[in-house]
């Protein structure tokens, strides 16, 4: 349903993006031991959010205005996504882990989705939703590298992921909402991956749909911190 | 005559005035071009609404496609391995040379008639006009560069930012810009006036040969060459063999469905005597070579296009007749026009001279 944003009233929030691994803060650089048990060490992390809508505790879901968001770990800036809200009591906020088809299918796209931000396939167009790359000993691979870059947007091989997640009810919307993305997630929740066994997934298929399925459990709001 | 001096100077005045107007608005607002579809083709595929040409997009784009500092090293353009006078296909080369001696993995593909084409590249990988610059600019065999350290270079150019300001009327200079400034030169590129196209408009006709060989056209070929684009933009395994060091997959790498196994897209046959080699990787040096392995040389297998399951009966006398033909696809017109020709080379536009002869 169309709502006129100026005849609502409008409430801005922030989204804070906290990455965990092994329940820590993730630190590029850092060894640590991945749910497979492997030491790994993660030097790129990065993702896209859009899509963004709430729902009220009735359920009537507003979309946001169209907004795409380059999430990267070594940029703290891009960690905080500011949002404007209708003011109304939010029983949960959605969004869209990657970028939606249309976004892949038009041409080239501006701001957090130029394709000079290094997420896009020039050789398959299409958008990598989601970025991860880092070292492991065990990975038989250049430099021990492993290098996730997770997309595809096609029915069947589409790698976004429709994230929900519901606030704590005390009937009133926060100004900050703590978002904590939990990389152990990736390797093991809907699939269990081993990073020795498959280091790299450059292309959309069954691999990056595994990742996906995977990547969209990662979200969880925490209490404020 | 008084009133009519009166008159006379007033509409001298007039005209003086509006003509200044113009003058003016040709320095602030960019001129539209409208797009011409020739007399009975299909309408573009392209939405000239997103991207809506005018004569400075279309002469930036032009100062881009030609302008080799869109490579790492600063010697490779689009237009160096798009050469005007082979069709804009790499002239006499199976595979394009690129950054470092590298060699390319493909044989350059003619650029003409783009606005009618959904889906770029052998294999349709890419899926936008504007999209296509980006593939051989950022690839370690071709140009070799990054698109941040592009748009860098752009922003940095003053004769740039006043082009960039021409066409899209301020100086910001982004990689949305850049595309849409390329497709609009390259969509400028309309072959339809060859000798074939002449015929279809009833201003020539046919000498008895190539009527023979258009006859046989209409028999063997025109079911995937369709005209009047003289392809149908599908994907299809002519039972080609893998070549064990490109080991190009063609299709299959962008669908991972191994139906699509050594599929790679039917090219046009417009101006095909002038871009030989032929086939994805320039392995066929003459029209010869092609109707030899149509004839003879195809491997028929399970992913071999069912059109060809029997290879394509083809006798010496036919392939006469239809050479006869294809050569009436040559479009000089288009091969000459100074609009599209390098900077410099706008009055001849013919390969350059031979030394060695």
């Amino acid at each position: 349903m169309h709502i006129n944003a100026s005849a609502v009233l409008q409430k801005n929030i922030t989204l804070v993006f906290h990455h965990q691994i092994n329940n820590k803060e993730l630190v590029l650089g850092d060894s640590v031991t991945a749910p497979s048990g492997e030491t790994i060490t993660i030097e790129r992390f990065k993702y896209y959010v859009s899509n963004f809508s709430v729902t009220d505790t009735k359920g009537k879901t507003i979309r946001l205005k169209d907004a795409y968001f380059l999430v990267d770990e070594s940029e703290p800036e891009s960690k905080k996504i500011n949002l404007s809200l209708p003011d109304m009591t939010i029983h949960s906020i959605n969004f869209l882990l990657g970028v939606d088809s249309i976004r892949n299918v038009s041409g080239i796209q501006t701001g957090a989705l130029d394709p000079l931000k290094g997420m896009f396939w020039t050789w398959n167009s299409g958008y990598i939703m989601a970025k991860m790359e880092g070292v492991s000993e065990k990975v038989q691979q250049p430099g021990h590298r492993f290098t996730y870059h997770i997309g595809g947007f096609r029915h069947g091989i589409n790698t976004a992921r429709m994230i929900t997640l519901t606030l704590p009810q005390n009937n009133q919307t926060p100004d900050q909402i703590f978002i904590v993305a939990n990389l152990n997630q990736w390797f093991k929740s809907v699939h269990t991956i081993s990073i020795a066994k498959t280091p790299v997934c450059h292309t959309p298929g069954a691999l990056a749909m595994q990742f996906a399925d995977n990547y969209g459990t990662m979200f969880s709001i925490t209490p404020i911190q | 005559m008084r009133p009519a001096k009166y008159i006379c100077s007033l509409v001298i005045l007039i005209v003086t005035c509006v003509g200044w107007i113009t003058i003016d608005n040709r320095y602030f607002r960019p001129r539209p071009v409208k797009f011409i579809v020739p007399k009975g083709w299909p309408q573009p595929a392209y939405d000239f609404s997103k991207n809506p040409l005018t004569e400075e997009g279309i002469a930036l784009g032009k100062q881009l496609f030609y302008d080799t500092r869109l490579s790492r090293d600063g010697n490779f353009s689009c237009g160096t391995c798009h050469q005007q006078f082979s069709a804009f296909a790499t002239y006499d080369h199976p595979l394009s040379h690129g950054i470092d001696n590298a060699q390319t993995t493909r044989n350059a593909p003619g650029l003409f008639n783009l606005a009618w084409q959904k889906e770029f590249m052998w294999d349709g990988g890419i899926n936008h006009l504007d999209l296509q610059p980006l593939a051989p600019i950022t690839a370690e065999n071709e140009m070799g560069e990054t698109i941040e350290n592009v748009i860098g270079k752009l922003r940095a150019d003053k004769e740039y930012r006043k082009l960039f300001k021409a066409a899209f009327g301020d100086e910001f200079i982004n990689t949305q810009r850049m595309g849409k400034a390329i497709s609009q030169f390259v969509l400028q590129l309309v072959s339809s006036n060859s000798k074939y196209d002449k015929v279809m408009r009833g201003e020539a006709s046919f000498i008895l040969p190539e009527q023979l060989g258009y006859d046989i056209f209409k028999k063997k070929c025109v079911s995937c060459h369709t005209e009047p684009m003289f392809t149908d933009y599908s994907y299809r395994n002519t039972g080609i063999t893998l070549d064990p060091f490109l080991k190009d997959m063609g299709r299959m790498k962008i669908t991972g469905n191994p139906k699509d196994s050594l599929a790679f897209k039917v090219p046009s046959l417009r101006n095909v005597a002038m871009s030989f080699p032929y086939g994805h990787d320039g392995r066929f040096f003459s029209l010869m070579n092609v109707f030899e392995h149509y004839r003879k040389n195809m491997v028929v297998n399970a992913h071999t296009d069912s059109l060809l399951s029997k290879r394509m009966a083809l006798s010496n006398f036919e392939i006469g007749q239809l050479t006869a033909f294809l050569y009436t696809l040559t479009d000089s017109v288009f091969l000459k026009d100074p609009r599209f020709a390098a900077p410099g080379f706008e009055n001849n536009g013919k390969p350059p001279m031979d030394i060695h002869q």
